[in-house]
Protein backbone atom coordinates (compact mmCIF):
# COMPACT_ATOMS: atom_id res chain seq x y z
CA UNK A 1 0.00 0.00 0.00
CA UNK A 2 2.77 2.28 0.44
CA UNK A 3 4.50 1.76 -2.64
CA UNK A 4 0.98 2.64 -4.49
CA UNK A 5 0.48 5.70 -2.08
CA UNK A 6 3.85 7.14 -3.45
CA UNK A 7 3.63 6.29 -7.06
CA UNK A 8 0.25 8.50 -6.73
CA UNK A 9 2.07 11.20 -5.13
CA UNK A 10 4.90 10.69 -8.08
CA UNK A 11 2.05 10.79 -10.86
CA UNK A 12 0.81 13.92 -9.32
CA UNK A 13 4.18 15.70 -9.24
CA UNK A 14 4.80 15.10 -12.26
CA UNK A 15 1.49 16.11 -13.77
CA UNK A 16 2.21 19.39 -12.12
CA UNK A 17 6.13 19.87 -13.30
CA UNK A 18 4.50 19.01 -16.71
CA UNK A 19 2.14 22.13 -16.51
CA UNK A 20 4.53 24.40 -15.13
CA UNK A 21 7.20 23.47 -17.31
CA UNK A 22 5.32 24.30 -20.07
CA UNK A 23 4.67 27.43 -18.96
CA UNK A 24 8.12 27.99 -18.46
CA UNK A 25 8.42 27.01 -22.63
CA UNK A 26 6.33 29.32 -23.28
CA UNK A 27 7.39 32.00 -21.72
CA UNK A 28 10.81 31.51 -22.97
CA UNK A 29 10.01 30.89 -26.60
CA UNK A 30 7.72 34.71 -26.11
CA UNK A 31 11.08 36.17 -24.64
CA UNK A 32 12.88 34.96 -27.79
CA UNK A 33 10.53 35.56 -30.07
CA UNK A 34 10.61 39.16 -28.62
CA UNK A 35 14.09 39.33 -29.08
CA UNK A 36 14.49 38.74 -32.61
CA UNK A 37 11.74 41.59 -33.28
CA UNK A 38 13.83 44.14 -31.20
CA UNK A 39 16.40 43.03 -33.15
CA UNK A 40 14.76 44.18 -36.16
CA UNK A 41 13.55 47.17 -35.07
CA UNK A 42 17.06 47.97 -33.92
CA UNK A 43 18.51 47.08 -37.40
CA UNK A 44 16.23 49.13 -39.28
CA UNK A 45 17.16 52.35 -37.28
CA UNK A 46 20.71 52.20 -37.05
CA UNK A 47 20.63 51.65 -40.97
CA UNK A 48 18.24 54.51 -41.20
CA UNK A 49 20.53 57.14 -38.93
CA UNK A 50 23.59 55.92 -40.76
CA UNK A 51 21.94 56.78 -44.05
CA UNK A 52 20.43 59.94 -42.96
CA UNK A 53 23.98 61.09 -41.81
CA UNK A 54 25.98 59.71 -44.62
CA UNK A 55 23.98 61.37 -47.15
CA UNK A 56 24.04 64.66 -45.81
CA UNK A 57 25.34 67.19 -47.95
CA UNK A 58 24.59 70.64 -48.45
CA UNK A 59 25.98 73.81 -50.37
CA UNK A 60 25.25 77.10 -49.81
CA UNK A 61 24.55 79.51 -53.08
CA UNK A 62 27.18 81.92 -52.40
CA UNK A 63 27.57 85.56 -54.40
CA UNK A 64 31.50 84.73 -55.10
CA UNK A 65 32.42 82.57 -58.07
CA UNK A 66 35.59 80.82 -56.25
CA UNK A 67 34.51 80.08 -52.89
CA UNK A 68 31.68 77.18 -51.98
CA UNK A 69 30.35 76.86 -48.62
CA UNK A 70 29.81 73.13 -48.11
CA UNK A 71 28.56 71.01 -45.41
CA UNK A 72 29.17 67.21 -45.12
CA UNK A 73 29.51 64.54 -42.33
CA UNK A 74 32.56 64.00 -43.48
CA UNK A 75 33.63 67.63 -41.88
CA UNK A 76 33.15 66.76 -38.85
CA UNK A 77 35.22 64.14 -37.64
CA UNK A 78 32.20 62.70 -34.58
CA UNK A 79 30.10 62.54 -37.35
CA UNK A 80 32.22 60.08 -39.66
CA UNK A 81 32.25 58.17 -36.33
CA UNK A 82 28.48 58.03 -35.90
CA UNK A 83 28.14 56.93 -39.26
CA UNK A 84 30.71 54.09 -38.71
CA UNK A 85 29.42 52.89 -35.23
CA UNK A 86 25.68 52.54 -36.93
CA UNK A 87 26.94 50.98 -39.82
CA UNK A 88 28.50 48.02 -37.37
CA UNK A 89 25.53 47.79 -35.19
CA UNK A 90 23.27 47.16 -37.88
CA UNK A 91 25.66 44.62 -39.59
CA UNK A 92 26.07 43.30 -35.85
CA UNK A 93 22.26 42.80 -35.68
CA UNK A 94 22.02 41.56 -38.97
CA UNK A 95 24.48 38.95 -38.02
CA UNK A 96 22.89 38.09 -34.83
CA UNK A 97 19.42 37.70 -36.22
CA UNK A 98 20.22 33.60 -36.84
CA UNK A 99 21.56 33.29 -33.24
CA UNK A 100 17.87 35.04 -32.01
CA UNK A 101 15.98 32.37 -34.20
CA UNK A 102 18.13 29.49 -32.71
CA UNK A 103 16.90 30.88 -29.53
CA UNK A 104 13.34 30.51 -30.73
CA UNK A 105 13.37 26.93 -32.37
CA UNK A 106 15.45 25.67 -29.07
CA UNK A 107 14.85 27.52 -25.91
CA UNK A 108 16.16 25.65 -23.32
CA UNK A 109 19.28 24.35 -25.15
CA UNK A 110 20.70 27.61 -25.57
CA UNK A 111 22.38 29.14 -22.39
CA UNK A 112 26.09 29.60 -23.52
CA UNK A 113 24.93 30.93 -26.52
CA UNK A 114 22.63 33.44 -24.95
CA UNK A 115 25.20 34.60 -22.79
CA UNK A 116 27.41 34.96 -25.53
CA UNK A 117 24.93 36.97 -26.81
CA UNK A 118 24.37 39.15 -24.32
CA UNK A 119 28.45 40.32 -23.94
CA UNK A 120 27.99 41.28 -27.47
CA UNK A 121 25.06 43.11 -27.24
CA UNK A 122 26.82 44.72 -24.05
CA UNK A 123 29.73 46.02 -26.00
CA UNK A 124 27.57 47.22 -29.41
CA UNK A 125 25.12 49.09 -27.21
CA UNK A 126 28.52 50.72 -25.38
CA UNK A 127 29.87 51.42 -29.20
CA UNK A 128 26.40 53.01 -30.40
CA UNK A 129 25.93 54.97 -27.37
CA UNK A 130 29.28 56.24 -27.53
CA UNK A 131 28.39 57.58 -31.57
CA UNK A 132 25.22 58.46 -30.67
CA UNK A 133 26.37 60.83 -27.96
CA UNK A 134 29.41 62.32 -28.97
CA UNK A 135 27.21 63.56 -32.57
CA UNK A 136 24.52 64.72 -30.41
CA UNK A 137 27.13 66.83 -28.30
CA UNK A 138 28.46 68.40 -31.82
CA UNK A 139 24.62 68.49 -33.22
CA UNK A 140 24.19 70.74 -29.70
CA UNK A 141 27.31 72.64 -30.42
CA UNK A 142 26.13 73.49 -33.85
CA UNK A 143 22.33 74.56 -32.47
CA UNK A 144 23.49 76.85 -29.84
CA UNK A 145 27.45 77.65 -30.30
CA UNK A 146 29.86 78.21 -27.58
CA UNK A 147 30.88 81.98 -26.22
CA UNK A 148 33.08 80.91 -23.83
CA UNK A 149 35.32 78.71 -26.44
CA UNK A 150 34.36 81.13 -29.34
CA UNK A 151 32.86 78.32 -31.46
CA UNK A 152 30.05 79.79 -33.95
CA UNK A 153 26.60 78.09 -33.90
CA UNK A 154 27.02 76.51 -38.23
CA UNK A 155 23.46 75.62 -38.11
CA UNK A 156 22.01 79.40 -38.73
CA UNK A 157 23.94 79.06 -41.85
CA UNK A 158 23.26 75.34 -43.08
CA UNK A 159 20.21 75.11 -41.92
CA UNK A 160 19.09 71.45 -44.07
CA UNK A 161 22.00 70.03 -42.88
CA UNK A 162 21.65 70.69 -39.28
CA UNK A 163 18.07 69.07 -39.96
CA UNK A 164 19.08 66.03 -41.29
CA UNK A 165 21.54 65.40 -38.69
CA UNK A 166 19.59 65.88 -35.84
CA UNK A 167 17.19 63.71 -37.24
CA UNK A 168 19.20 60.75 -37.45
CA UNK A 169 20.51 61.31 -33.76
CA UNK A 170 16.58 59.68 -33.20
CA UNK A 171 17.08 56.49 -34.87
CA UNK A 172 20.25 55.84 -33.35
CA UNK A 173 19.05 56.40 -29.50
CA UNK A 174 16.12 54.38 -30.38
CA UNK A 175 18.68 51.93 -30.63
CA UNK A 176 20.21 52.42 -27.59
CA UNK A 177 16.68 51.58 -25.99
CA UNK A 178 16.44 48.85 -27.97
CA UNK A 179 19.51 46.96 -26.94
CA UNK A 180 18.83 47.66 -23.42
CA UNK A 181 15.60 46.21 -23.63
CA UNK A 182 17.81 43.11 -25.63
CA UNK A 183 19.97 42.97 -22.64
CA UNK A 184 16.89 43.06 -19.81
CA UNK A 185 15.45 40.42 -22.03
CA UNK A 186 18.18 37.90 -22.57
CA UNK A 187 18.88 38.66 -18.96
CA UNK A 188 15.25 37.18 -17.79
CA UNK A 189 15.54 34.48 -20.75
CA UNK A 190 19.23 33.15 -18.52
CA UNK A 191 17.75 33.44 -15.28
CA UNK A 192 14.30 31.62 -16.23
CA UNK A 193 15.96 28.48 -18.09
CA UNK B 1 17.92 -14.14 4.33
CA UNK B 2 15.19 -16.05 3.10
CA UNK B 3 11.68 -16.09 4.61
CA UNK B 4 9.14 -17.78 2.58
CA UNK B 5 8.56 -16.81 -0.77
CA UNK B 6 10.29 -13.53 -1.32
CA UNK B 7 13.49 -12.21 -0.77
CA UNK B 8 14.31 -9.65 1.59
CA UNK B 9 17.98 -7.99 1.78
CA UNK B 10 18.77 -6.68 4.89
CA UNK B 11 20.98 -3.21 4.61
CA UNK B 12 22.18 -2.09 8.24
CA UNK B 13 21.16 1.58 8.77
CA UNK B 14 24.40 4.01 8.85
CA UNK B 15 25.18 5.37 12.35
CA UNK B 16 24.49 8.22 11.20
CA UNK B 17 20.99 8.26 10.51
CA UNK B 18 20.70 7.42 14.17
CA UNK B 19 22.45 10.11 15.16
CA UNK B 20 20.57 12.46 12.89
CA UNK B 21 23.50 13.73 10.74
CA UNK B 22 23.20 12.01 7.63
CA UNK B 23 24.02 14.14 4.75
CA UNK B 24 21.50 14.60 1.84
CA UNK B 25 21.46 16.92 -1.00
CA UNK B 26 22.66 19.95 0.89
CA UNK B 27 26.18 18.93 0.18
CA UNK B 28 26.11 19.46 -3.28
CA UNK B 29 24.25 22.78 -3.35
CA UNK B 30 27.12 24.07 -1.42
CA UNK B 31 30.03 23.06 -3.38
CA UNK B 32 27.98 24.52 -6.57
CA UNK B 33 27.63 27.51 -4.47
CA UNK B 34 31.11 28.03 -4.17
CA UNK B 35 31.91 29.90 -8.01
CA UNK B 36 28.58 31.78 -7.72
CA UNK B 37 29.60 33.06 -4.24
CA UNK B 38 33.22 33.71 -5.99
CA UNK B 39 31.77 35.60 -8.76
CA UNK B 40 29.79 37.64 -6.36
CA UNK B 41 32.99 38.49 -4.14
CA UNK B 42 34.78 39.75 -7.58
CA UNK B 43 31.53 41.46 -8.79
CA UNK B 44 31.65 43.66 -4.86
CA UNK B 45 35.45 44.67 -5.32
CA UNK B 46 34.78 45.44 -9.15
CA UNK B 47 32.15 47.65 -7.91
CA UNK B 48 34.50 49.70 -5.28
CA UNK B 49 36.83 50.14 -8.01
CA UNK B 50 33.97 51.54 -10.45
CA UNK B 51 33.33 54.29 -7.35
CA UNK B 52 36.44 55.59 -7.31
CA UNK B 53 36.66 55.58 -11.29
CA UNK B 54 32.98 57.53 -11.44
CA UNK B 55 33.80 59.42 -8.70
CA UNK B 56 37.45 60.47 -9.93
CA UNK B 57 35.74 61.53 -13.06
CA UNK B 58 33.47 64.01 -11.75
CA UNK B 59 35.62 65.63 -8.93
CA UNK B 60 38.54 66.08 -11.33
CA UNK B 61 36.23 67.68 -14.17
CA UNK B 62 33.91 69.65 -11.42
CA UNK B 63 37.50 70.98 -10.02
CA UNK B 64 38.76 72.26 -13.37
CA UNK B 65 39.14 76.05 -13.24
CA UNK B 66 41.90 77.56 -15.08
CA UNK B 67 42.66 81.47 -14.84
CA UNK B 68 45.54 82.77 -17.30
CA UNK B 69 47.45 85.40 -15.53
CA UNK B 70 46.58 88.01 -18.67
CA UNK B 71 43.79 89.60 -19.80
CA UNK B 72 42.63 92.27 -22.84
CA UNK B 73 39.50 93.59 -23.73
CA UNK B 74 38.47 91.14 -26.03
CA UNK B 75 39.13 87.43 -25.16
CA UNK B 76 37.88 85.70 -21.66
CA UNK B 77 40.61 83.95 -20.10
CA UNK B 78 38.99 81.88 -17.62
CA UNK B 79 37.90 78.12 -18.15
CA UNK B 80 35.93 76.12 -16.32
CA UNK B 81 33.60 73.18 -16.56
CA UNK B 82 30.20 75.56 -16.56
CA UNK B 83 31.36 77.32 -19.66
CA UNK B 84 30.38 73.67 -21.37
CA UNK B 85 26.91 72.21 -21.44
CA UNK B 86 28.73 68.91 -21.84
CA UNK B 87 31.02 68.78 -19.21
CA UNK B 88 28.03 69.95 -17.12
CA UNK B 89 26.02 66.86 -18.25
CA UNK B 90 29.40 65.09 -17.85
CA UNK B 91 29.60 65.88 -14.12
CA UNK B 92 26.16 65.27 -13.19
CA UNK B 93 25.82 62.05 -14.92
CA UNK B 94 29.04 60.65 -13.21
CA UNK B 95 27.77 61.94 -9.68
CA UNK B 96 24.53 60.12 -10.68
CA UNK B 97 26.97 56.57 -11.81
CA UNK B 98 28.69 56.99 -8.50
CA UNK B 99 25.77 57.65 -6.15
CA UNK B 100 24.46 54.51 -8.02
CA UNK B 101 27.13 52.56 -7.40
CA UNK B 102 27.35 53.21 -3.40
CA UNK B 103 23.58 52.12 -3.54
CA UNK B 104 24.26 48.88 -5.05
CA UNK B 105 27.08 48.13 -3.07
CA UNK B 106 23.96 46.68 -0.29
CA UNK B 107 22.36 44.22 -3.53
CA UNK B 108 26.04 43.07 -4.31
CA UNK B 109 26.66 41.90 -0.42
CA UNK B 110 22.88 40.23 -0.41
CA UNK B 111 24.37 37.65 -3.76
CA UNK B 112 27.40 37.15 -1.64
CA UNK B 113 25.69 35.72 1.27
CA UNK B 114 23.00 34.32 -0.98
CA UNK B 115 24.79 32.94 -4.05
CA UNK B 116 21.50 31.17 -5.33
CA UNK B 117 18.96 33.81 -5.16
CA UNK B 118 18.28 35.52 -8.72
CA UNK B 119 16.49 38.53 -7.79
CA UNK B 120 19.40 40.88 -6.24
CA UNK B 121 21.30 39.45 -9.68
CA UNK B 122 18.47 40.50 -12.15
CA UNK B 123 18.20 43.66 -10.83
CA UNK B 124 21.58 44.80 -10.29
CA UNK B 125 22.32 43.65 -14.32
CA UNK B 126 18.86 45.50 -15.37
CA UNK B 127 20.23 49.07 -13.21
CA UNK B 128 23.96 48.12 -14.19
CA UNK B 129 22.55 48.43 -18.08
CA UNK B 130 21.07 51.47 -17.29
CA UNK B 131 23.76 53.13 -15.96
CA UNK B 132 26.42 51.92 -18.37
CA UNK B 133 24.13 53.69 -20.70
CA UNK B 134 24.50 56.96 -19.04
CA UNK B 135 28.21 56.35 -18.06
CA UNK B 136 29.17 56.01 -21.85
CA UNK B 137 27.04 59.06 -23.11
CA UNK B 138 28.65 61.28 -20.63
CA UNK B 139 31.83 60.31 -21.46
CA UNK B 140 31.47 60.17 -25.13
CA UNK B 141 30.20 63.37 -25.69
CA UNK B 142 32.80 64.71 -23.06
CA UNK B 143 35.11 63.09 -24.95
CA UNK B 144 34.14 64.54 -28.63
CA UNK B 145 34.06 68.58 -26.89
CA UNK B 146 37.61 67.71 -25.38
CA UNK B 147 38.61 66.50 -29.23
CA UNK B 148 37.52 69.50 -30.06
CA UNK B 149 39.43 71.35 -27.66
CA UNK B 150 42.25 69.69 -28.60
CA UNK B 151 42.35 69.67 -32.44
CA UNK B 152 39.72 72.62 -33.45
CA UNK B 153 37.75 71.59 -36.57
CA UNK B 154 38.86 74.05 -39.46
CA UNK B 155 35.44 73.19 -41.78
CA UNK B 156 33.47 74.96 -39.26
CA UNK B 157 35.85 77.78 -37.91
CA UNK B 158 36.03 76.16 -34.45
CA UNK B 159 39.43 76.80 -32.80
CA UNK B 160 41.42 74.56 -30.00
CA UNK B 161 41.41 75.86 -27.02
CA UNK B 162 43.81 73.98 -25.47
CA UNK B 163 46.53 75.84 -26.93
CA UNK B 164 45.75 78.27 -25.12
CA UNK B 165 44.09 76.21 -21.59
CA UNK B 166 46.69 73.34 -20.75
CA UNK B 167 45.89 72.82 -17.25
CA UNK B 168 42.31 72.90 -17.99
CA UNK B 169 42.49 70.59 -21.18
CA UNK B 170 44.87 68.19 -19.07
CA UNK B 171 42.22 67.93 -16.09
CA UNK B 172 39.65 67.53 -18.34
CA UNK B 173 40.59 64.75 -20.64
CA UNK B 174 41.87 62.91 -17.42
CA UNK B 175 38.68 63.13 -16.45
CA UNK B 176 37.22 61.77 -19.68
CA UNK B 177 39.39 58.40 -19.43
CA UNK B 178 38.85 57.92 -16.04
CA UNK B 179 34.96 57.85 -17.03
CA UNK B 180 35.88 55.26 -19.78
CA UNK B 181 37.90 53.42 -17.15
CA UNK B 182 34.35 53.11 -15.02
CA UNK B 183 32.79 51.84 -18.43
CA UNK B 184 34.44 48.69 -18.60
CA UNK B 185 33.95 48.17 -15.83
CA UNK B 186 30.64 47.84 -15.94
CA UNK B 187 30.86 46.01 -18.89
CA UNK B 188 32.44 43.46 -16.93
CA UNK B 189 30.21 43.71 -14.10
CA UNK B 190 27.22 42.92 -16.57
CA UNK B 191 28.96 39.95 -17.63
CA UNK B 192 29.11 38.64 -14.66
CA UNK B 193 26.15 38.86 -13.50
CA UNK B 194 25.17 37.18 -16.83
CA UNK B 195 27.23 34.48 -15.58
CA UNK B 196 26.19 34.23 -12.61
CA UNK B 197 22.48 34.37 -13.16
CA UNK B 198 22.26 30.77 -14.55
CA UNK B 199 20.34 28.16 -12.92
CA UNK B 200 23.34 25.67 -13.21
Amino acid sequence: MKAEQLEAGEANSKQSTSSSTQRVLLINRGLSVMDLVLRIIGAVGSLGSAVAMGTTDQTLPSFIQFIQFNAQYNDIPMFTFFVIANSMVCAYLGLSLPMSIFHIIRSSAAINSRIILVIFDTVMMALLTAGASAAAAIVYLAHNGNASANWFAFCQQFNSFCERTSGSLIGSFGGILVFMLLIITSAVAISRR
Amino acid sequence: MRSGDSTTIDVPESSAIAKGKAPLIAVAKQEKGGWKRGVAIFDFILRLGAIVAALAAASTMGTSDETLPFFTQFFQFEASYDDLPTFQFFVIAMAIVSGYLVLSLPFSIVSIVRPHAVAPRLLLLILDTVALTLNTSAGAAAAAIVYLAHNGNPNTNWLAICQQFGDFCQKVSGAVVASFVSVVVFMFLILLSALAIRKA
